[in-house]
This record gives C-alpha cells, structure tokens and sequence, in this order.
C-alpha cells in the first residue's frame, strides 16, 4: 500500500543541502553538538537536546512532533556525566515519545508516548509499541517486539523487518511534501 | 507582598536557573538552586506557585496550579507551595494542590489536582493518579496499573545532576536574572 502524501508549509520547515526537513517550531538545544546524517525529518515541537551532549542519527530518521530526544545521564563517584545519544539509519520515533536512550540501532520503529528510559540500549530491527515504558538500561534484543509498562517482550519480528523499515522511511520521507500552490 | 498588575510577577531567587523558553504564567517564585529546562510551563491560575530550593524541572512538564471544580468561587486564593529536592522529569503533567520535599515524578506522569504529594514520593513513568488522596510518605507508583508500595527509603537527591547542569546550561541557554535577593 503507498502511502499517501503528508503535506506541509513550506514557510514552516528548512531544507538542508543534504536533505534534512527541520520544522522551524522545534527546540534544537546546542545546535553545534546536533547532526543529522541526511535526509532526516523533525517534526513540529520536537525538542532535541544537543546542550548535555552529542545527538546523531543515521539517514530516513523521522522524529514525530513533540518527540523528545536527551541524551542519558550516569551517576559516578564524582558527579554526574551525560553520553551522547547515537541513532541509526532508518529509524522512526512517535509522536510524544520520550528517548533517553543510549544507543538505538538500525532500523527501529518507536511507537507513540513511549518512554524510553536512561541509558537503554535498543538494537537493530526492534519494535517499541505505542505507550511503552522501558525501564532504565533495558536492553532490547533484535527482532524483538516490545511493549507494556514497564516494557516486556510481547512477540517477535520476522527477518524482513529490516527491508519494512527501509520501505517505511524511505516512503514517508518521499510523501512528505510541501503544499503546491495551484 | 501584593503587586500590581503589569509589575513582574515571577520572582527568582539567585543561585536558580530558569532558562527564557520556559514558559511562566502568573505569580510565581522559584527558589536557590531550582533549575527549570528550556520549554517547561508553569501556570498560576488559580493562585500564586511557590517552588521551594534545589527543584528540579525538566522540559515539557506541565505545572499547573487550578483548583477542583467544586473548589472553585472560593474567597480566599490559595497558594500551592512545591517543597524542596522534587524532581520533575520530561512531560509531567503537576496539578497537585500541595507537594512536599524530595518527590520524584518520572516521564509522563499524571497527578490531578485532588491529590496531594507528601514527601519522599516516586510516581512511575506514565502513571496517572486522579482520585482524591493523600499520597503517604515514601510511598512508589508504578507499572501499568498504577500499584502502590511503600520504599523503604525516600529517593536519592539529584544534587549531583544538578551540579553538572548548573555549569552546562548557561552556556548554551539565556538565563533569566534573579530579581530578589537572599533573605
């Protein structure tokens, strides 16, 4: 099935030359520790909190509108460290979710109003389902589906999953178009 | 201490952090120590907020002083006073009437505004507690059905993030001026 075109206000997002679309109504803290690898969409409202430390996602990543991403904290014996957050390739996050992860691999698909907590670790080609709450420093195996509060493995994905995520991504960043003026 | 109208209602004490892109509204004083991250609201409706020192406050929660319907019309404003040490993690929903100290509330909680937070409280990540009550002390909500036990020990402060915060915000963030001064 194609999906059919999401159509936004070209006043209202900034195009990059490597192909980032970056909503001008979300929060870039500390813009300079911020990098998208390309072709990358950040929805209205979305907050991403370069300021305590390094964010990077890979390519066809989708950050939904009021989506949260801050890199984790680590207590230590002397005060407190923040590490940066490392995203995949093709990665969808949903609309409200909350990422305090560490490290998200290749092709994940987080759903809505998730809360994703300090330090997890999510690997390739794994499902986070709408209203999950990870408990922190989860990992999350690949192939895996999760979901609940806190988060448990509620089923397995099949080999393909990698192939649907590529589909998704590449799909949804080609509909995402500004409006044509008639 | 009456102001007037148009005169600045949000008062700071120095030594707190409060970021521009916070959003405040009505009277309210944030305490020592208290940081308040970029995109937080705060909302004095129904009366003025005090948010006692070291108060931890993250982006999009939500504090909003109203009262319950059936409380509305009263005479006399009350004032919803935050205690010292709580944390208040990204998009927590606050409409208690009255917190005390060292309560955490974690990512995406819900408190109504009939429940009252006494001390040393955790509310879990996603829970939503709306029926009249008075939270005991050290007493944990968690999981999908909002279940209750008691801690044996009040969470730990967060005086260790919060140091490091308090050196990396202001570079990166325009800081609100204290406009009181120390008692």
């Amino acid at each position: 099935m194609e999906l059919r075109d999401i159509n936004y206000n070209k006043g209202e997002y900034v195009e990059t030359a490597s192909g980032n679309k970056v909503c001008r109504q979300t929060i870039l803290c500390g813009s300079q520790n911020i990098i998208l690898q390309g072709k990358v969409i950040v929805q209205s409202e979305a907050i991403i909190r370069g300021d305590l430390a390094n964010v990077k996602t890979g390519r066809y990543c989708i950050i939904s509108k009021e989506a949260v991403l801050r890199p984790p904290y680590k207590k230590f014996s002397k005060g407190v460290a923040f590490f940066p957050l490392n995203m995949g390739d093709h990665v969808f996050v949903g609309e409200r979710s909350v990422i305090n992860a560490a490290v998200v691999g290749n092709y994940v698909y987080i759903g809505k109003n998730c809360v994703i907590g300090r330090r997890c670790t999510l690997k390739d080609c794994c499902v986070i389902e709408d209203n999950t709450v990870l408990a922190p420093e989860t990992v999350v195996p690949p192939f895996a589906r999760y979901g609940g509060s806190p988060g448990v493995q509620v089923g397995d994905l099949p080999e393909c999953q990698a192939d649907v995520m590529v589909d998704f991504t590449r799909g949804y960043y080609q509909h995402f178009q500004p409006i044509k003026l008639i | 201490m009456f102001s007037l109208p148009g005169t600045r209602r949000i008062k700071i004490f120095p030594g707190a952090l409060v970021c521009e892109e916070s959003k405040l509204r009505g009277d309210i004083t944030i305490g020592t120590g208290t940081i308040v991250h970029p995109s937080a609201i705060i909302i004095a409706e129904a009366g003025p907020i005090i948010i006692g020192d070291w108060c931890l406050i993250e982006e999009q929660v939500k504090i909003v002083h109203r009262l319950p319907f059936d409380q509305q019309n009263n005479e006399n404003t009350p004032v919803l006073i935050i205690g010292s040490n709580n944390v208040f993690e990204v998009d927590a929903v606050v409409e208690a009437p009255k917190i005390g100290n060292n309560n955490v509330f974690e990512s995406k909680c819900f408190v109504g505004n009939k429940v009252t937070v006494s001390n040393g409280c955790t509310i879990g990540a996603g829970c939503r507690i709306t029926d009249e009550q008075i939270l005991p002390e050290n007493v944990i909500i968690f999981g999908s059905n909002c279940q209750m036990r008691e801690g044996l020990d009040r969470p730990g402060p967060q005086t260790l993030q919060m140091e490091t915060l308090a050196k990396m915000l202001p570079n990166y963030h325009h800081i609100k001026k204290p406009n009181m001064k120390k008692e």
